[in-house]
């Protein structure tokens, strides 16, 4: 065997007694001669002796039988495969929430009388400072979706100003902070696997009074009246641009996130490691100026299924022209009220599902966060924590 | 083999049985307990019982469940890093069984020992960690060059550049383990 057909990997497979066939003896004569390749050799072992030194130190499992684990995992085998739950994705949740935000101002439209006029130069913009949680009851909102009341509520007066864009890969922070217009944070001494810009989305719902008290009607609440003055009322909503930051192995998220479906043979799925960070501007709501904010919230809380006195202690408690309300579904996330950098923040998992993630929210400065990952409620702060 | 798109229990049963002791096994050594290393086997078979057999190409069960399961225990291991050298050592008090070290010097120590490998293991790519974490618990370079989806003729080159990268490592976090005051606060205490 000549010299330069051996290379590092072959001399490290000689080492293990992996290089197969004939080679094995045209190999052992060579090095036997070879100074430089004994040298070489030399030097892999005792790389190899210090890996295994180290790797022997770590812990085997206590013997276990296969018997039961084959057990537990036909029962999993038997479980149908876990949708995503609804509410989940922040995107679905902030979405949902603005959309609850548009419709709670037009139930308010319903609710406030009379309304003093709608001129256009009388108006009041919400700016989200704080989170709360509201939790809705699953049968009722499912009822609405069903009856498609709450789309047929907005969808037809909604004109989008800035529709969604598909996220666009950006090459560093200081791109997307220019792109986005405001100072971006990332995770200390971590540099993210992919950096996504998303631009503006806003929307106008123009009030049609006629049209709203008829779905009003047919949904059994007469007793809501819209004004005949509301007719024609425009209320706008702004998400400003956001970034997305992609960390560790969470599969096939640019594809998902530019809406592209990969082929089933590349499909990767996330894993433990995946952590995703969203930061966006507040999203912005101008509205007549004369809108009862509690009024607003109540009586939508109301239509989405809480009952009056629930309705009523929550919007009690709240700023509504500054708490951005995120809407979750009873019996599918449990969530906590944390504190984030002296911030108010609210901590979401996933019920019934033992995977650990969480989606921990919080506003500084006027900004909106979202961090998700796995981890217990330490691990999720910490994190948070490291965001410079 | 069953149905198109399906596995029979027999089949399925087949490959869990061949495989999942020995999976265990592989990815326990960088997870924190047997519970967390049979989950995330566990997910890795879930997720091949979810493809079907059509969804791997034929004979490739085993080399597929080591992919999928080392390198989401790398994964993990590799998100305990973000949170530092001191965190990975709490989180792996309690790693030591109890008949390994009967004193608790020997046992701070050995935990020590194990989080710095961990350490130095989090911190190479993670198709590097894969091969030292595969290699060094006994996978043959054809097992390895399947699993990770290369040939075996470079599982060699791949493997030392990895025990170089890896032992550069260890050493550095040696020192820097050696110079905290843990150990010395313990002996004195």
């Amino acid at each position: 065997m000549k010299h330069n057909e051996i290379d590092t990997g072959k001399l490290r497979a000689y080492l293990d007694g992996e290089v197969k066939g004939d080679g094995v003896s045209a190999l052992t004569e060579h090095v036997g001669m070879c100074a430089e390749c004994q040298a070489q050799l030399k030097v892999l072992s005792s790389q190899a002796a210090s890996v295994r030194a180290g790797l022997d130190f770590l812990p085997q499992p206590a013997t276990a039988g296969v018997s039961p684990s084959w057990s537990a995992m036909r029962l999993r085998l038997e479980q149908p495969a876990p949708s995503a739950p609804a509410g989940w994705s922040p995107w679905r949740t902030w979405s949902l929430a603005a959309g609850g935000v548009v419709a709670m101002a037009a139930v308010l439209a319903f609710t406030v009388a009379p309304v003093r006029g709608w001129a256009e130069n009388l108006l009041s913009i919400f700016r989200m400072e704080h989170i709360a949680v509201v939790e809705l009851n699953p049968d009722a909102v499912n009822a609405l979706e069903n009856d498609q009341l709450m789309s047929r509520m907005i969808s037809a007066d909604v004109t989008q100003t800035e529709p969604p864009q598909k996220p666009q890969p950006v090459a560093d922070a200081a791109t997307a902070s220019k792109l986005a217009g405001f100072k971006i944070h990332l995770i200390a001494g971590e540099t993210p696997a992919l950096l996504l810009f998303r631009t503006p989305i806003s929307a106008q719902l123009k009030l049609d009074r006629d049209r709203l008290q008829s779905i009003l009607d047919e949904a059994g609440r007469s007793d809501v009246q819209i004004p005949q003055s509301a007719d024609g009322a425009v209320i706008s909503m702004r998400v400003p641009a956001g970034i997305i930051a992609v960390y560790g192995n969470c599969g096939d998220v640019s594809e998902r996130f530019q809406g592209k479906q990969p082929p089933a043979s590349a499909t990767r799925s996330k894993d433990a490691s995946c952590v995703r960070l969203n930061e966006v501007p507040s999203p912005t709501v101008t509205a007549p100026q004369q809108l009862d904010t509690a009024e607003i919230v109540r009586a939508a809380l109301q239509f989405a299924g809480l009952s009056a006195s629930e309705a009523a202690n929550f919007t009690q408690t709240i700023d509504w022209t500054s708490t951005f309300v995120m809407p979750i579904l009873r019996g599918q996330l449990s969530y906590e009220k944390v504190s984030v950098g002296g911030n108010d923040g609210v901590l979401l998992r996933p019920k019934n599902m033992q995977s650990g993630e969480f989606t921990l929210h919080w506003v500084d400065n006027g900004i909106l966060y979202s961090l998700m990952g796995t981890g217990d409620n330490t691990t999720a702060l910490n994190l948070a924590s490291q965001i410079e | 083999m069953g149905m198109a798109g399906t596995w029979t229990e027999a089949e399925f049963e087949s490959i869990f049985g061949e495989q999942f002791a020995r999976m265990v096994r592989v990815v326990r050594r960088v997870l924190r307990s047997d519970a967390e290393a049979e989950e995330i086997c566990a997910e890795a078979f879930l997720k091949l019982y979810r493809m079907g057999p059509g969804g791997i190409a034929e004979g490739t069960a085993g080399a597929w469940l080591y992919r999928v399961a080392s390198r989401s225990a790398i994964d993990r291991l590799r998100s305990h890093k973000r949170r530092g050298f001191e965190e990975q050592l709490d989180a792996n008090r309690g790693d030591v069984a109890d008949g390994l070290e009967s004193d608790p010097l020997g046992r701070l120590i050995r935990e020590e020992r194990i989080a710095e490998v961990r350490f130095a293991l989090a911190g190479l790519k993670v198709e590097k960690a894969q091969v030292l974490l595969l290699r060094y618990s006994g996978l043959s370079y054809q097992e390895i060059a399947s699993a990770m989806q290369i040939k075996p003729a470079s599982v060699g080159t791949m493997l030392a550049r990895a025990e170089a990268e890896f032992s550069l490592h260890y050493q550095r976090q040696q020192r820097l383990s050696k110079r905290a005051p843990r150990l010395q606060t313990a002996k004195e205490g």
